[in-house]
């Protein structure tokens, strides 16, 4: 008989780390109003955040707790965004990693709720997963539509000859007309530094980031090794995310998979072309600008130079900060399947927080990085009494350097 | 539980603030202990006075036995109450700063509030609270006072408490409107009747749950100096502390840290300092000039006796100083560190400085036979931290702790578990007591209280509390099974 708790007997260790202290809902700095944005926007149980979450696996654990159909509120409610692990500080004396690994506890909680009771999981979750089964893409876009951004730019399909960047545009920014030009800019600014990236077209493959995230382990273990293997026949020596959760996928599990190629997110590969001076930012963008650092990219990559060594390489842009920025920064509220719990409503109002907190820094417009950050985001700007705009990095670099069509 | 009961509840409290289902109960069954939190029916988050007022009120009515929980970082358990049965009331949603007041140099705030997020709020009004062993992150100030101020550093700080009594009466302490019914500002603690804010604190939250605290401000020191010395005898390092609390008082611009060999092995880039003895002394002023000399006198004292400069000690005391206008970055023993050294068997001891040299050697020696016998089950002790401080010019506060490497094993857990319940057993027979009026530990403190002490602490819970319905279980009935 299968062990219902399989996912979170492999966390064990993690589990196991944790004090129970508390620092995880509680902490307070001059740097960190508050560390677990949804404790915040909920009525703040333990359960909410990460010290609750796990004394509960270890109740299912030890046998002290039954799983129920509650057990979803405490599995789903939670962005992944990692912020308790950086302000637990609780840290390998070795190797200097975070010794209590919410993410994999949560995402091993998911997975078991899923695996023995998906019925108490809810409708949202399970669609994505259906629509994976049936498109290959959790958002439900056909293949057929996932090269439609690309219509006319006449982008050299992989495996091919003399291509060695792979330009991997993910499910989200295919299936949301809204991102096309984006990903459009993408390509005309890479162009405009000399680079003519090889895209995989229709047979792109989702990444499998949004499936291990809400909890389908096995679907996005299959996946990972098919794409591993078609990936690595694609024959590119680099391949550039536009979508920091593939970025962060691609980078972790696929790496650990076998993936030959390097990975790279589309904003530190601008940044080493701004710094080789193969891309000349001319156009000035005076403006107050405050970037969000996607967890995908910060706290789960470590990426938080980069797209400031790209905002302040463009003229007249000045870069504002919020209080709790780089790994302190709060989750836009997107993170780990978020828009789907509650139908989005918290989502949306840790987003206006996210928001606030950037106005006060004195920014006029907020900037991200990835597809998830901006969509939530901007879905929240459009309801503030005081709209802000809401940009990719992208969409800054296209309009400063001379780009051709 | 009733029905009538949560529907009144969810009334006072708002339905999205009470929760039943046994995923958020299960929850709250844990604290930063061994020991477990709380078995709870029903949990709420009130938001006001007047909210644990009525829900008190109600409670009392129906003979439901209540726990209080601030921010869940007890060591030694909560109160067991009724397992099954209680209301827990988790009091971190109570997190307002009611009132800063520079000018009478007081801040009253709600007394769930978490002490970071309280003495950031002091600094930025250019004020800071003393809190030297507060887990200043996780602890709320309410838990602070109730279990732990004994040794903290604040209790004397504490103006004024309002707290709500077992049948959901308002009271409010101290010199000011709780005994003035023509003041308005609370601003001394003994004016005007006895010191009942004492009688709240440190009580294990068995007597009221505070839901409002005026603490007296103390100006935020713009210097900090620290000087770091090693010492090979303890001896030598009781003497100082002795000379040092003669004078000036460590509490709250002086404070004097001594860390033992474990603490230093682990300090050392290379293992070394198992012999030693680091005395950390800051001194903590308003210009620099004050505040060198105040070094500068604390160094003569320590070279005196034989205290010892390394240079890397040297450069970490200059990164700990701190300028007017400079923002030391450095913050020391977080609890993260703690929490990465392994499963922690807590061993701490206050005892009057007197007795230091005699008791601190049985201490340690009782810790290693216990890290053997761990050896000899297969658990090992990864880490060893000793610290002491004098807490006032008579006491001593400190630790004597071990860290076992964490293993997800139920055996480990009852194991430590064990250690740090025997240990404080064992230091009870010295006659120490801890700090903490928490879980298990109130229990064992009881039980060494004399008649008369029991006497009158029995009179007044019964006065206040006839139906014994708050955070029962603490001081005088018999301990439960210990633990989740």
């Amino acid at each position: 008989m299968t062990d219902p708790l399989q996912s979170l007997r492999r966390c064990a260790d993690t589990i196991y780390s944790c004090r129970s202290c508390g620092m995880c809902g509680n902490k307070m700095t001059a740097k960190v109003p508050y560390v677990c944005p949804l404790r915040e926007a909920t009525p703040g149980f333990d359960h909410f955040y990460a010290r609750g979450k796990i004394v509960i696996a270890r109740g299912l654990l030890e046998g002290a707790l039954e799983m129920t159909s509650d057990l979803a509120e405490a599995a789903y409610g939670c962005m992944l965004c990692g912020n308790c692990m950086t302000q637990c500080g609780a840290t390998d004396r070795a190797t200097a990693e975070p010794l209590v690994d919410t993410v994999r506890i949560v995402e091993a909680l998911r997975a078991d709720l899923l695996r023995v009771h998906p019925e108490w999981v809810a409708e949202g979750y399970r669609s994505l997963l259906a629509a994976t089964r049936q498109y290959d893409n959790p958002w439900g876009a056909p293949r057929s539509l996932r090269e439609k951004w690309c219509k006319g730019l006449d982008l050299p399909r992989a495996p091919q000859a003399g291509c060695d960047v792979l330009l991997f545009a993910g499910c989200t920014i295919a299936s949301t007309p809204a991102l096309h030009e984006r990903a459009r800019k993408a390509v005309q600014v890479l162009r405009a530094a000399g680079i003519n990236p090889a895209i995989m077209g229709r047979d792109e493959p989702c990444c499998a980031s949004v499936q291990r995230r809400i909890g389908a382990a096995d679907m996005a273990g299959d996946m990972v090794r098919a794409n591993v293997e078609q990936l690595n026949a694609a024959g590119c020596s680099e391949i550039v995310a536009l979508c920091a959760g593939c970025a962060n996928m691609l980078a972790g599990d696929y790496r650990t998979a076998g993936l030959k190629a390097r990975v790279c997110h589309i904003v530190p590969f601008l940044a080493a072309l701004l710094e080789q001076g193969r891309l000349v930012p001319r156009n000035a963008y005076p403006h107050a600008v405050c970037y969000h650092d996607p967890c995908h990219l910060g706290r789960h990559m470590g990426i938080y130079d980069q797209p400031r060594a790209v905002l302040r390489a463009l003229p007249g842009l000045s870069l504002v900060e919020r209080t709790a920025t780089r790994q302190n920064t709060l989750c836009c509220g997107a993170g780990g399947g978020m828009r789907v719990f509650e139908s989005g409503t918290l989502s949306l109002d840790i987003a206006r927080e996210g928001l606030a907190s950037a106005r006060k820094a004195g920014a006029e417009v907020m900037v991200s990085a990835c597809p998830f950050c901006e969509i939530n985001l901007d879905a929240a700007a459009q309801v503030l009494a005081e709209p802000m705009q809401v940009l990719d990095i992208i969409d800054l670099v296209h309009a400063s350097v001379e780009v051709r069509g | 539980m009733d029905a009538d009961f949560l529907t009144d509840l969810r009334a006072i409290v708002g339905d999205s603030y009470v929760v039943t289902d046994p995923v958020a109960r299960f929850a709250y069954r844990q604290d930063a202990s061994l020991f477990g939190g709380t078995d709870a029916a029903v949990i709420a988050r009130p938001a006001s006075t007047d909210e644990v007022s009525r829900v008190m009120a109600l409670a009392f009515r129906h003979a439901v036995p209540v726990v209080v929980r601030g921010g869940g970082s007890s060591i030694y358990g909560q109160p067991p109450g009724v397992p099954g049965e209680n209301l827990l009331l988790d009091m971190t949603r109570m997190n307002r700063i009611l009132n800063m007041n520079p000018q009478g140099m007081t801040v009253t705030a709600e007394a769930g509030i978490i002490m970071s997020r309280l003495q950031h709020a002091c600094n930025s009004a250019g004020f800071y609270l003393f809190v030297p062993a507060a887990p200043v992150h996780t602890v709320s100030l309410g838990g602070w006072l109730s279990g732990a101020a004994g040794g903290g550093g604040i209790w004397w700080e504490i103006i004024s408490i309002t707290a709500v009594l077992p049948d959901g009466t308002v009271v409010r302490t101290g010199g000011g409107p709780g005994t003035h019914v023509r003041q308005t500002e609370a601003y001394s603690r003994i004016m005007g009747g006895p010191d009942f804010t004492g009688m709240f604190i440190g009580d294990g939250g068995s007597f009221g749950v505070k839901t409002e605290v005026t603490v007296r401000l103390l100006g935020l020191p713009a210097v900090t100096r620290a000087s770091i010395l090693v010492f090979r005898s303890l001896d030598r390092v009781l003497d100082l502390m002795a000379r040092h609390v003669a004078r000036v008082s460590p509490h709250p611009f002086d404070p004097l840290l001594v860390f033992g060999p474990g603490a230093n092995e682990l300090f050392s880039a290379d293992g070394s300092g198992a012999d030693l003895f680091t005395v950390m002394a800051l001194m903590q002023g308003h210009t620099p000039a004050e505040t060198d000399a105040r070094r500068d006198a604390f160094e003569a004292i320590a070279d005196e006796l034989g205290g010892g400069h390394t240079p890397e000690l040297d450069a970490l005391a200059g990164m700990m100083s701190r300028a007017p206008d400079q923002e030391s970055e450095m913050e020391m023993f977080g609890l993260g560190f703690f929490n990465g050294l392994g499963l922690a068997a807590w061993l701490p001891f206050n005892m009057p400085r007197t007795r230091m040299a005699e008791v601190y050697p049985l201490l340690v020696q009782w810790r290693e036979e216990r890290i053997a016998e761990a050896g000899r089950r297969g658990f090992e002790c990864q880490a060893r931290f000793e610290f002491m401080a004098p807490s006032d010019q008579c006491s001593v506060t400190g630790e004597v702790d071990a860290f076992f490497k964490d293993v997800p094993s139920l055996e480990l857990r009852a194991f430590v578990r064990e250690m740090i319940l025997d240990y404080q057993k064992f230091t009870h027979e010295l006659g120490l007591l801890d700090v903490y009026n928490q879980g298990m530990m109130s229990r064992l403190n009881a039980a060494c209280w004399s008649d008369g002490y029991r006497a009158l602490y029995s009179t007044v819970k019964q006065a206040i509390d006839p139906k014994r319905i708050l955070n029962r279980g603490l001081w005088l009935e018999r301990p439960p099974e210990p633990g989740v």
